[in-house]
């Protein structure tokens, strides 16, 4: 069987690093978009370039937009350190971006591989909505996209909002509501799937050379989770957008209305989720729902994930 | 000494039974009514009717029937016509006092002064005016109890609940109050649930017991045609059952806000519940705000509902 073609638009990020590499061995990645988010664009597509250094990935690589469409900048994540990207020691990358812009990177791998492409966008979602906006042809040709950001709960940048969509709302905004298939995987579920200290020392037990550059970022990631939330695992959230396409069994979605909240005073960046009915927003009997738009995920089986994701990472030399 | 309790609320199934189970635990002194489940006429008709049931004496005080702002969002597609469709009750036994549900909420605070517990299990019209006329409420309360706002999935809406969105602007002004709150969100009350083994053990007792099999019944009818739940939520219990035996709920602090602007998420109570770490440096993540609610994270799901069903049971034997 054919890989399933995939774009990644990212803002790596130490979740970011770990998906690419995963997706790189298991799909056909045909290019890489980087975004504002985790850091500044210089420095997300300098990170982007040298993990698909560090992993040999011989894939296109365009730098997007470095600031949100609409709002300002809700700053840098806290949790990668100040380079985006910190904990390892790791070169900068011989490589360079594409000339072409991001947008039009996406547009162009659309065109191309018409109805057969996933967007995957584990970032703040500004490149794809602009694309959107710039080619409204986009609707067809993408086959689904599939998002990291959100949350059916609790957020991070505040409590109601993830990150991804804070970091710029009006573009989540325009994706969700623009007619594409979205799968969404949010803090609910990415929040208690990640990287535990046992993970880390098996990488770096392997001897491998990627391993062992992933076991160290691991390293330095977990340690800001626990300072930061208290936790005792490095969560892998943007790796779980990629993983239901090389095993559907590990994580269940749900088929409903997913909206994005723009101008609440306590709410603004929440993903507005309808899970009051087992059939999703579709059943008639429930009170001021919207159509579905969205397979929502709400359950993970984190261990088998996080072990396939291990057994990726080894598999590198 | 039995505890001081005021319930203001819109009768209503889960209303009934949180009624019936107050009067024989607490020292209840009063019930005011509010828009909601029904108009105020038929929660105040209702609330009358089922006091009549169980031959109490309560006063009935009417509040409003309406939000300080915009229209009343009425819920009869799980209550029914009447507000408490499903059960044979008497008519009432009394008429309402004369007084307004405000003037009576601020009366008996006043003259019980730091003992009274009040209660709030439908829109938060009555209390929220209370606090603007009378600004030493806030001092003479012991407490409050609340069953309303949700943590997780909706009913009305996919992340609000009936009771908050009800009115948004009182809620905000209770939440704010600076009283100490007890709260018990839908995520939770609707896991609360009365089945088949419970109403046959009801069944088995006497008219009260039988009328909250009724109750029990057509309630979980309704909640299985409109959100594909399989039994009957005693959700205002919830807030009443745990004042008088706390090894049921588990509490947690949290911060609470009630969103009012968006359209979208209008009546969403906003609860931080991000593990946080107390002084870690997290810049340009939006801090945790001070704890306000006392919200419930976890029930003794079987304990409450036999707790219930033990107690209406226990009407129609000799004391």
């Amino acid at each position: 069987m054919p890989k399933q073609k995939i774009l990644i638009d990212c803002d790596p990020g130490h979740d970011d690093a770990v998906a690419i590499l995963f997706a790189a061995r298991h799909m056909d990645l045909v290019g890489v978009t980087t975004v504002h988010g985790n850091n500044t664009l210089e420095n997300t597509t300098r990170n982007g370039l040298a993990v698909l250094e560090l992993g040999g990935i011989d894939v296109p690589l365009a730098a997007g937009c470095a600031e949100p469409l609409a709002q300002p900048s809700v700053g840098v994540a806290p949790m990668h350190g100040k380079g985006g990207l910190d904990g390892a020691d790791i070169a900068p990358p011989l490589r360079r971006p594409v000339a072409e812009h991001a947008v039009d990177f996406i547009i162009a791998m659309a065109e191309k591989h018409r109805e057969e492409l996933i967007l995957a966008t584990i970032g703040p979602e500004t490149n794809i909505a602009m694309a959107i906006k710039r080619e409204p042809r986009l609707r067809q040709w993408v086959r689904e996209i599939t998002v990291m950001g959100g949350s059916t709960t609790t957020g991070n940048y505040t409590p109601a909002a993830e990150f991804n969509i804070a970091g710029d709302v009006e573009a989540a905004w325009t994706v969700f509501e623009s007619g594409i298939p979205i799968r969404m995987v949010g803090l609910n579920v990415t929040r208690r799937t990640g990287f535990d200290q046992g993970d880390i020392d098996r990488m770096r037990a392997s001897g491998r050379r990627v391993a062992g550059v992933i076991a160290d970022l691991m390293q330095f990631y977990l340690g800001r989770q626990r300072v930061g939330y208290g936790l005792d695992i490095a969560p892998m959230h943007d790796v779980c957008a990629i993983v239901p396409y090389v095993d559907d069994s590990l994580l269940q979605y749900r088929h409903t209305s997913a909206r994005i909240e723009l101008t609440g005073t306590h709410t603004r960046g929440m993903t507005v989720c309808d899970l009051r009915h087992p059939k999703g927003s579709a059943e008639p009997s429930l009170r001021n729902r919207s159509d579905p738009n969205a397979l929502v995920a709400v359950e993970v089986r984190s261990r088998a994930l996080i072990d396939r994701v291990i057994d990726t990472i080894l598999d590198y030399a | 000494m039995k505890p001081k309790l005021l319930i203001d609320c819109d009768p209503g199934h889960d209303d009934a039974v949180a009624i019936l189970y107050a009067a024989r635990h607490f020292d209840l002194l009063g019930i005011t009514t509010i828009f909601g489940n029904q108009t105020v006429d038929l929660t105040t008709r209702n609330a009358l009717r089922v006091l009549a049931l169980a031959g109490l004496a309560t006063p009935v005080a009417r509040g409003f029937d309406r939000p300080l702002v915009g229209e009343a969002p009425l819920a009869p597609d799980t209550h029914g016509a009447s507000g408490l469709d499903g059960v044979e009750l008497p008519e009432p036994a009394a008429a309402p006092i004369d007084l307004h549900a405000v003037q009576f909420i601020i009366d008996t605070a006043s003259r019980h002064r730091g003992e009274l517990t009040v209660a709030i299990i439908g829109a938060h019209t009555n209390l929220a005016v209370a606090l603007r006329l009378e600004p030493r409420l806030a001092q003479w309360l012991r407490a409050i109890t609340i069953m309303g706002g949700t943590a997780g999935v909706g009913n009305l809406r996919p992340q609000a609940c009936v009771n908050i969105l009800s009115d948004p602007e009182a809620a905000h002004i209770v939440f704010g109050s600076g009283i100490p709150i007890r709260w018990v969100g839908y995520e939770t009350t609707r896991t609360v649930l009365m089945r088949e083994g419970d109403i046959a053990r009801l069944r088995a007792g006497g008219r009260v017991a039988r009328a909250v099999a009724d109750i029990a019944v057509y309630y979980r009818e309704r909640q299985r045609a409109v959100y594909g739940i399989d039994g009957a939520p005693m959700h205002d219990s919830c807030a009443i059952v745990p004042l008088v035996r706390p090894g049921l709920v588990r509490y947690e602090a949290v911060p609470v806000a009630i969103e009012l602007a968006s359209p979208l998420t209008r009546g969403m109570t906003v609860v931080d519940r991000r593990p946080l770490q107390s002084g870690a440096a997290l810049r340009s993540i939006e801090p945790r705000r001070a704890p306000n609610a006392d919200m419930a994270i976890a029930v003794d799901v079987q304990g409450l509902i036999d707790e219930l069903v033990d107690t209406m049971l226990a009407y129609d034997r000799p004391a």
